[in-house]
């Protein structure tokens, strides 16, 4: 998100993935995680969210999101030892594997504020007495990033 | 029992326009849409793969992957069933036919998925009698068209159906919770499970097993030929 797609494009994959995982659509995503084991280790997370179609209406934006998503790979999350990339991806396995599955809301934070990835739960939708499970993903807004491939100075 | 031979237009009277009109509606339909979004699910209006893949899985519960078999594909689209059975039941000897209306669709298909066992071909029911027939998607969108004319049309699929399987076929609808005349306001035809099996029952004299509580606002028939179709 942030530097690596459009403003307009990280709304319309927020959407995307809200809709996907709500209540209404719950049923569906556990069925096809039975069926198919979308949300494993043996898939990434750009596999699993392309299988299901979660990828920018932009087709111009569909790399700089994948490369995102690639990117969690470095990202720290709110478990020791665990990327932001397998936190995501081993939350939604879980959540859809077990007897009692909820929506799940994706959101975002600063980077400036916590790096890693966040798995919390709670009452996100005020409209909505569902309890979900909420990943948060840090991002940066356009311009404060490196370029890709920049290399740090030492 | 017996079926009807076939006729010009899977199924239709000579002459029979309306009919013909919901034919050439679906075809220009789903050519523009392959036009628009390629070989992918969204050109044959699915959203994702992983859902169109779930939805083969059910249609498929009528096959017996334990010996080979003949199958026909109705409404193949660019052959994404296809790819499927290479992927999942790439063990099992299937001899395949894709049917589709679309010029466009079965050019697309054949680039992508033509070899030893999977033929695909132009037209508005399937050449051969098979063991299996499957539709996926082919009785949802109804283009505009009244409730009694699209339902002329499921008839008439269903029946072409019948009459090139041997051994059963299986399609699948949009779930409504009652079946009123649904004013087909968004496109979609909504129908209820029991309505399509007394037909396959009473008209085609087959068995229908319903298949539904796989996660999709839809079921899926199951239809087994209880006596082989008369060519």
């Amino acid at each position: 998100m942030g530097d690596y797609i459009k403003d307009s494009t990280t709304s319309d994959i927020l959407v995307q993935l809200n809709k996907r995982f709500d209540a209404e659509h719950l049923p569906e995503m556990v069925a096809l995680q039975k069926e198919f084991k979308v949300f494993s280790a043996k898939h990434t997370l750009r596999q699993s969210f392309a299988l299901l179609g979660i990828v920018p209406t932009d087709a111009s934006e569909r790399e700089g999101w994948f490369y995102f998503l690639d990117q969690l790979h470095k990202y720290k999350s709110d478990l020791p030892n665990v990327t932001g990339h397998d936190r995501w991806v081993k939350v939604i396995q879980k959540n859809l594997e077990s007897a009692t599955p909820r929506p799940v809301a994706t959101a975002a934070h600063a980077a400036a504020d916590d790096l890693g990835l966040k798995v919390t739960q709670g009452k996100p939708l005020v409209f909505s007495s569902d309890e979900h499970i909420i990943v948060s993903v840090p991002t940066t807004p356009k311009g404060q990033v490196k370029p890709r491939g920049a290399k740090t100075k030492k | 029992m017996t079926v009807s031979p076939r006729t010009d237009r899977a199924g239709a009277k000579p002459g029979d326009r309306t009919l013909r009109g919901v034919f050439s509606d679906v075809e220009a339909y789903y050519s523009a849409r392959v036009a628009k979004h390629g070989a992918t699910p969204l050109g044959v209006d699915w959203s994702c793969w992983a859902t169109q893949n779930l939805r083969f899985v059910q249609l498929l519960k009528l096959c017996d992957f334990s010996g080979p078999f003949a199958l026909n594909d109705i409404g193949c689209g660019y052959g994404a069933l296809a790819a499927y059975l290479a992927m999942r039941h790439a063990t099992t000897a299937i001899d395949y036919l894709g049917v589709d209306l679309s010029q466009a669709m079965v050019r697309r298909a054949r680039r992508r998925f033509s070899g030893s066992g999977r033929r695909f071909v132009v037209a508005t029911s399937s050449p051969r009698v098979a063991d299996y027939s499957v539709a996926s998607g082919v009785m949802n969108v109804s283009l505009g068209h009244p409730r009694e004319v699209w339902e002329d049309f499921v008839a008439t699929i269903l029946r072409e159906m019948r009459r090139a399987s041997r051994r059963g076929f299986s399609v699948n609808f949009i779930n409504a919770d009652i079946d009123t005349a649904h004013d087909l306001a968004d496109g979609l035809y909504r129908t209820t499970a029991q309505r399509w099996i007394d037909f396959c029952e009473g008209e085609l004299g087959c068995s229908v097993e319903t298949i539904d509580g796989y996660g999709m606002r839809e079921f899926t028939l199951l239809i087994r030929c209880n006596e082989p179709a008369a060519i």
